[in-house]
């Protein structure tokens, strides 16, 4: 055993006094402070030239606002003559029509929408799970299949759902399976993009302990990163359910499938009586699935949404 | 593991705040060494050195011979180390048995992740495990998940984490921060009991340090003592400040 001590040669020191006492006697070999910012001098009040990049923004926004408003025809004359219109629908849609064949072909399209959802929330679970762990950085997958996985979420849930459906029902034609490749997309998008952020904010202690000791990459993830943040992924999950079921709304009107498409379908033929019954059933569904994924959630201990 | 600084200096703000200044040191394979210094004096940054976990800008560090800045060889480092760390890094959400595993997840084969997953033990350690929980007064706490458990039982669970996959160097950095007097005294123990391992604990208490063979303490990323017995007086300089560099025996 030997041991030697060299005189300090590297950085600058802590200042000493003559006594010997550091100046950072309790936190003694702190790194000194950094030297504060210099910060720009405060504006006085009243500066004519902040003053004038305000009116500036005011001007330029007013401008854009107008422009919008001229381009799109907005205006409360045309509502005010579309008056007649919403009075007849709204005056159609009673009663909702509760016919039983009616309800029986309701309950049909109540039971699609929730099998789209479903079947949409597994496909957009497993690819949205498999892209988040590749794109999350302190996973460590390799940086060409991260930025790959990253670029493909993004292309997933930048294109709306509608516009999928549309794809889908050009490639495979009308019906459900359209409406669950569509929405399992989107959902695959969204997923990765936020369960790879809640897989970056877990604690990085113990993460940092595992690899220290030489754990592999793959090990680590599964067992120090997955784990800390597996409610908060379990309730994003559901949470996308809730989603789904709205979504697969929407995507029925252009012939995916599901409650939408019935909707769609008695719009075209004017039968309101029979759309507020069908407006009913979704509410209902939705409601429904709201407050199971809520409970759910509520149980598992993460934050509700 | 036969640890050898020659001359290492690491600093943050590139260069313009020291942390390490120009350490060497030489510890041998098997010794128990106790690093003491104030916080901030640069133990922390010395062991995460010694993992790889930080750079020096200068100089040389050998552990076992190997050269943490070369990959592969940081990798044998690393799989030949355990480490408890201060504060709390075990993972929330999983039981103190997959926890206490975790150190000895790189030799895991199929069969070994298959056990862990389903939240048992490898047959490979199940004996040394129940062993090493017995000691620690942990074996109940097992099966329960970590954030269910107390500090000191956390502690405990670390500890067994560390000297499971049967280290050859064990760092442990400030093992007794927040400890009961008799939890502490049950950490050291397990520390000083691992003999034939190289083992550095970093501490700022004196107690503690005192119960170690050889006392290495820093002060502003400086060795200024170095022996196995540390007067109260010489103590009372490492925190004041007055012996940096003055006092080391030969």
């Amino acid at each position: 055993m030997s041991t030697s001590v060299k005189k300090g040669n590297c950085g600058p020191r802590v200042p000493v006094d003559d006594a010997g006492e550091s100046r950072a006697a309790d936190g003694a070999g702190q790194p000194p402070p950094a030297a504060p910012r210099r910060r720009r001098p405060a504006e006085p009040a009243g500066n004519p030239r902040r003053s004038r990049t305000l009116w500036l923004v005011f001007l330029v926004a007013a401008a854009a606002i107008g422009w919008s408003l001229h381009g799109t025809g907005v205006d409360v004359a045309s509502l005010a003559a579309g008056w007649e219109g919403a009075r007849e629908i709204a005056v159609g849609l009673f009663p909702p029509d509760m016919d039983g064949d009616l309800l029986r072909s309701v309950g049909d399209a109540v039971i699609e929408t929730l099998q789209i959802s479903l079947a949409a929330l597994f496909f957009g679970t497993v690819m949205g799970l498999l892209l988040a762990v590749l794109m999350a950085g302190n996973i460590g997958a390799p940086a060409w299949l991260a930025s790959s996985a990253r670029l493909i979420a993004t292309v997933f849930r930048s294109v709306p759902e509608l516009l999928w459906a549309l794809v889908f029902v050009a490639m495979i034609g009308l019906g459900p399976a359209a409406g669950v490749y569509a929405i399992s997309l989107h959902a695959a998008g969204l997923l990765a993009k936020l369960v790879s952020e809640q897989l970056e904010a877990v604690d990085p202690a113990p993460v940092e302990a595992m690899r220290l000791t030489g754990a592999s990459r793959k090990a680590t993830g599964v067992l120090a990163v997955i784990p800390q943040a597996r409610n908060n992924i379990a309730s994003l999950v559901l949470y996308q359910w809730e989603c789904n079921i709205r979504s697969s709304a929407i995507v029925g009107f252009v012939g995916a499938g599901g409650i939408g498409q019935s909707l769609g379908i008695s719009m075209r033929l004017f039968r309101y009586q029979e759309l507020a019954t069908l407006m009913i059933a979704l509410l209902l569904l939705v409601i429904g699935v709201d407050q199971i994924s809520r409970l759910l959630r509520r149980r598992m201990g993460a934050a509700t949404r | 593991m036969h640890i050898r600084l020659d001359d290492v200096c690491t600093s943050f703000d590139r260069g313009r705040t020291p942390v390490l200044d120009a350490i060497t040191l030489d510890i041998a394979e098997g010794e128990h060494v106790v690093l003491l210094g104030p916080s901030g004096s640069g133990k922390t940054t010395l062991l995460r050195c010694l993992l790889g976990a930080v750079r020096p800008d200068r100089g040389t560090l050998r552990i076992g011979g190997l050269d943490p800045a070369d990959p592969a060889q940081l990798r044998t480092i690393r799989r030949r180390a355990g480490v408890v760390r201060q504060g709390n890094d075990l993972v929330l959400g999983l039981t103190a048995r997959t926890n206490a595993l975790l150190g000895t997840a790189h030799s895991w084969g199929v069969r070994e992740w298959a056990a862990v997953l389903r939240g048992g033990t490898p047959k490979r350690f199940a004996e040394r495990m129940r062993r090493l929980a017995e000691n620690q007064g942990i074996t109940p706490q097992l099966r329960h998940r970590v954030e269910n458990l107390s500090g000191g039982q956390r502690q405990r669970v670390a500890l067994v984490r560390a000297v499971l996959p049967a280290p050859s160097l064990l760092l442990a950095d400030e093992p007794t921060s927040g400890l009961d007097p008799v939890t502490s005294r049950a950490a050291v123990d397990t520390l000083r009991e691992a003999e034939g391992v190289t083992v550095v604990v970093s501490t700022h208490d004196l107690a503690v340090a005192r119960q170690f063979p050889r006392i290495v303490a820093l002060r502003e990323g400086r060795v200024c003592f170095d022996g196995a017995e540390l007067t109260d007086r010489a103590a009372e300089r490492i925190y004041r400040g007055a012996a940096a560099g003055a006092e080391v025996p030969a």
